[in-house]
């Protein structure tokens, strides 16, 4: 890499701590001016304002504003994200909880959507207006406008409660609960780990149907955006000279076009991911996933600030990670955009 | 590497492709009870500070408190940790019986003492039901005391009878904490509150092993317990917060009891084999508050034509099912002492009546605020569309639990949907929320108080209720609750019972000896299970 891109992607990483400074500013300043009263919560709906007051002040959301906010920032600074109303265990501890149950789900559900959406989306395109590309264009359509949440209550009277082919709400059979430790947080990594064969095998049926509804979604979305990309490239010169030479439409496809939509697809699935890694808060509640949509929602619930101010950040930060490695992607994949950086 | 990696994954898709092959119908096992629940309001688990309905489950069987009630036997007192008390007339001297704290520690009356000294002094919603009958910062320590290692007292107050103490202490929130353990855990005079929100320091037939916020719970058995080990291992009450995802793990048996389920969800297993649905009587209401601090809800006959205007029969049947039944009269219909209900049916004829008679012919506008919750939201509705047929307007506005209570105790509502429970399954317990307001003033900021919050301003019925409260005499009690229930009819309530509230729980048929409490306060030592 020259020494150009060095100071760009410097810029990049620079802007980006901006980026996640201004959410935090803007998320800190909203969550503190919403009527909710999480202190109300504590202390309970019969207690006397005596007691309200000296729980307010306890937590320090009697100060003004601009100190709590300083007070907040130094914490982070020093990686205390503060504790969580909502347990009572320091936030950083209730995300290193949560955070792998929705790691693991929105990772397979990016797997299993681009494994079936990037093919797909090229073979309609590739065999345009035939019946396998209405076929990709309305499953995409139903999986774009049909909601998560009916989604996942109907695959479970299916799948779960009809045909028992999958396991239920949850991550793993109830009675199982608690036999692993949590080592990496990744049940299935875990399960395989502590070499619990039956505990792997609940957590793999339990994890398919979730992962499958989230996956359906995204696919729609990749599967429409490979199609277009692909339709780009297929009147190219390229193209044309790769069928005059007789090359088979696997060949054109794999070899040909899909190192060029590469760099696009890239974005798109880090896109997907984002948006995964945020969007399993329906699924999560369906399926009783104790992620961070979940733990968001109920922090949101009761006005906990603590835990909706590191929740936003880490979505944000996410977010922002995903964009800043596509950019990267972008440089190492293609050689196009290094030539105009340098 | 290559050879590496290509073996690897194929190795991973057949395990994957194993472990997805149908499975055999899992049941859960026969020493192990499964509770599908809400955990989500569930804030702490110590004793003296966690008021959650969903709390009291796990504080019924973690701790145990010195007296005990259930619905069985007509909610009569009876022994836990006291074996045996006797009331004089200036107190109740009870005598502990030999136990230990799961710790190995045994319970001794100074931890009784501390554990209500504890609750008087952290000073939150859970010490109301003390506080409000005079057991105070200031006073408590001259007012409960250890005379000897297994012996405890308490003084009555001016305002409390015997009764009505006992029930005070058969409450979750007066359970008995091991002093040793959580003295030891003691942080910034904290009375190891930061501690005890997340693990258990008790004597009940359980202890808790994991608590995994809107996850899980795993209660595991006190092998130690004085009444013998219970017979489940394991008790695990699983978060299943969707209704829908919950009632197809109780059909499926992957849960043996569900207690948060929608009022539909639980008519789907009326006459449903292999399951029974008890409908556990609260004591307490669904309410609609009115502030009568403002124009023109401060009116009587506007009130009554509110009353006249709600159509309850309509909202039972379609909405509330297993959750209520109409009554608006603040003690349940079969509690000893209920009076008649009113004639406070859906007559819109005659609620355009009252409204013209109070100057409001042509009616007007309110605000309804409600938390987003079901059935709430859809008793919120119900009454916007009653209301609008009398002529009134009515606008609805969700929020939150935090955001719709903050508004009830600052006053700041028009119209408002709050819950209430009884204190005691007793007339008396009932009413009690309904009666009392020492002092409507502004300034007297009595935001725990739910008659202060709608500004009603009863001097009468408050003076009676206090005299009740004290009132040993047990006919001249009933009689003046008699009288306080036509008064608070009379007065035109603004806050207006408008049904008797239940907390239904389906119970799997392999289940046996589980009894709902009024309270939630759901023991689990006696419950058993059988393979079919």
């Amino acid at each position: 890499m020259t020494e150009f891109s060095l100071i760009e992607l410097g810029k990049r990483l620079g802007q980006l701590v901006l980026s996640l400074f201004v959410l935090l500013v803007v998320t800190f300043v909203i969550g503190r001016v919403m009527p909710t009263d999480p202190v109300g919560a504590i202390v309970g709906e019969l207690a006397d304002p005596a007691a309200l007051e000296a729980m307010r002040a306890r937590l320090g959301l009697d100060l003004p504003l601009y100190q709590q906010f300083w007070i907040y920032l130094m914490g982070l600074l020093h990686g205390d994200l503060g504790n969580a109303i909502l347990t009572g265990n320091p936030v950083m501890q209730d995300l290193r909880a949560a955070f792998p149950a929705t790691l693991e789900l929105a990772t397979l559900a990016v797997i299993l959507s681009t494994l079936i959406g990037v093919p797909l989306g090229m073979t309609a395109a590739f065999f345009r207006d035939t019946w396998i590309d209405r076929l990709a264009r309305i499953l995409s359509l139903v999986g774009h406008s049909i909601p998560v949440f009916w989604f996942g209550i109907v695959g479970l009277v299916i799948f779960y409660a009809s045909l028992s082919w999958v396991g239920g709400p949850g991550r793993v059979d109830i009675y199982l609960e608690g036999l692993v430790e949590p080592r990496t947080g990744l049940l299935l990594i875990d399960s395989l780990w502590a070499g619990d064969w039956e505990v792997f095998r609940s957590a793999v049926h339990h994890i398919i149907l979730p992962a499958a509804i989230l996956a359906y979604s995204a696919m729609a979305y990749i599967t429409r955006m490979t199609r277009s990309f692909t339709l780009e490239q297929l009147n190219q010169d390229y193209v044309v000279a790769a069928r005059a030479k007789g090359a088979s439409n696997w060949r054109i496809l794999a070899g040909h076009i899909l190192p060029n939509i590469a760099v696009q697809l890239v974005t798109i699935l880090a896109i997907s991911y984002g948006s995964l890694l945020e969007g399993a808060v329906v699924t999560e509640i369906v399926f009783s996933w104790p992620g961070i949509g979940q733990y968001m929602t109920n922090a949101l619930m009761i006005g906990d600030m603590n835990a909706i101010l590191a929740t936003t950040l880490i979505i944000g930060a996410i977010f922002m990670m995903l964009n800043f490695l596509s950019d990267l992607a972008y440089l190492v994949l293609d050689p196009r955009t290094r030539e105009v950086a340098s | 590497m290559k050879l590496f990696s290509t073996r690897f994954i194929s190795g991973a898709a057949l395990a994957m492709a194993l472990s997805v092959a149908p499975a055999a119908f899992a049941r859960t096992p026969v020493d192990q009870l499964v509770i599908g629940t809400s955990l989500a309001q569930v804030l702490s688990l110590d004793p003296q500070q966690g008021t959650e309905v969903k709390t009291q489950e796990i504080l019924a069987n973690t701790y145990d408190r010195l007296v005990q009630f259930s619905g069985e036997e007509g909610y009569a007192i009876r022994p836990q940790l006291a074996e045996s008390w006797e009331v004089d007339d200036t107190g109740i001297t009870f005598h502990l019986r030999d136990a230990t704290f799961a710790s190995g520690n045994p319970v001794t009356a100074a931890d009784v003492v501390f554990s209500l000294t504890r609750l008087i002094m952290m000073d939150q919603s859970a010490a109301a039901n003390l506080k409000n009958v005079g057991y105070t910062p200031e006073t408590i320590a001259d007012l409960i005391s250890a005379p000897d290692e297994k012996t405890f007292r308490i003084e009555m107050t001016d305002s409390v009878i015997p009764e009505s103490l006992l029930y005070r202490l058969a409450g979750g929130t007066a359970s008995v904490v091991d002093s040793a353990v959580v003295k030891e855990h003691v942080s910034n005079d904290d009375y190891g509150n930061a501690w005890l929100r997340t693990n258990t320091a008790g004597s009940g037939p359980f202890v808790l092993r994991r608590w995994t916020p809107n996850d899980v719970v795993l209660l595991e058995a006190n092998e130690q317990y004085w009444d013998g080990a219970p017979a489940m291992r394991r008790v695990i009450m699983r978060h299943a917060p969707e209704s829908q995802a919950a009632r197809l793990m109780l059909e499926r048996g992957d849960i043996d009891v569900a207690n948060a389920l929608t009022a539909p969800d639980v008519l789907t297993f009326t006459d449903k084999e292999g399951f029974s649905i008890d409908e556990v009587k609260t004591g307490g209401y669904y309410v609609l508050s009115m502030n009568a601090g403002r124009e023109p809800l401060s009116n009587p006959l506007v009130r009554e034509a509110i009353a006249y205007g709600i159509d309850y029969q309509g909202i039972a049947d379609t909405i509330l099912g297993p959750y209520g039944r109409p009554r608006n009269v603040p003690v349940p219909e079969d509690f000893e002492g209920a009076i008649d209900n009113p004639d406070w049916s859906f007559q819109p004829e005659r609620a355009r009546e009252l409204l013209a008679e109070a100057g409001y012919a042509d009616g007007f506008d309110l605000t309804l605020k409600t938390i987003a919750q079901t059935p709430r939201v859809d008793m919120a509705t119900a009454i916007q569309a009653s209301l609008a047929d009398i002529g009134i307007n009515v606008s609805i506005q969700q929020g939150n639990g935090s955001d719709i209570v903050a508004s009830h105790r600052a006053r700041d509502f028009d119209l408002l949907i709050p819950q209430t429970g009884a204190f005691m399954p007793t007339a008396l317990g009932s009413i009690d929320n309904f009666v009392t307001n020492p002092d409507n003033a502004l300034e007297a900021n009595n935001a725990g108080n739910f008659v202060w919050r709608s500004a009603w301003d009863i001097p009468e019925l408050n003076a009676m209720r206090n005299e009740a409260n004290g009132e040993r005499d047990d006919a001249r009690r009933l009689e003046l609750l008699r009288q306080m229930q036509e008064m608070f009819i009379a007065q035109k309530p603004a806050v207006l019972p408008m049904f008797e509230r239940f907390e239904p729980i389906v119970i799997s048929e392999r289940v046996h000896g589980y009894e709902g409490h009024p309270w939630s306060l759901t023991r689990l030592d006696d419950v058993t299970k059988t393979e079919d």
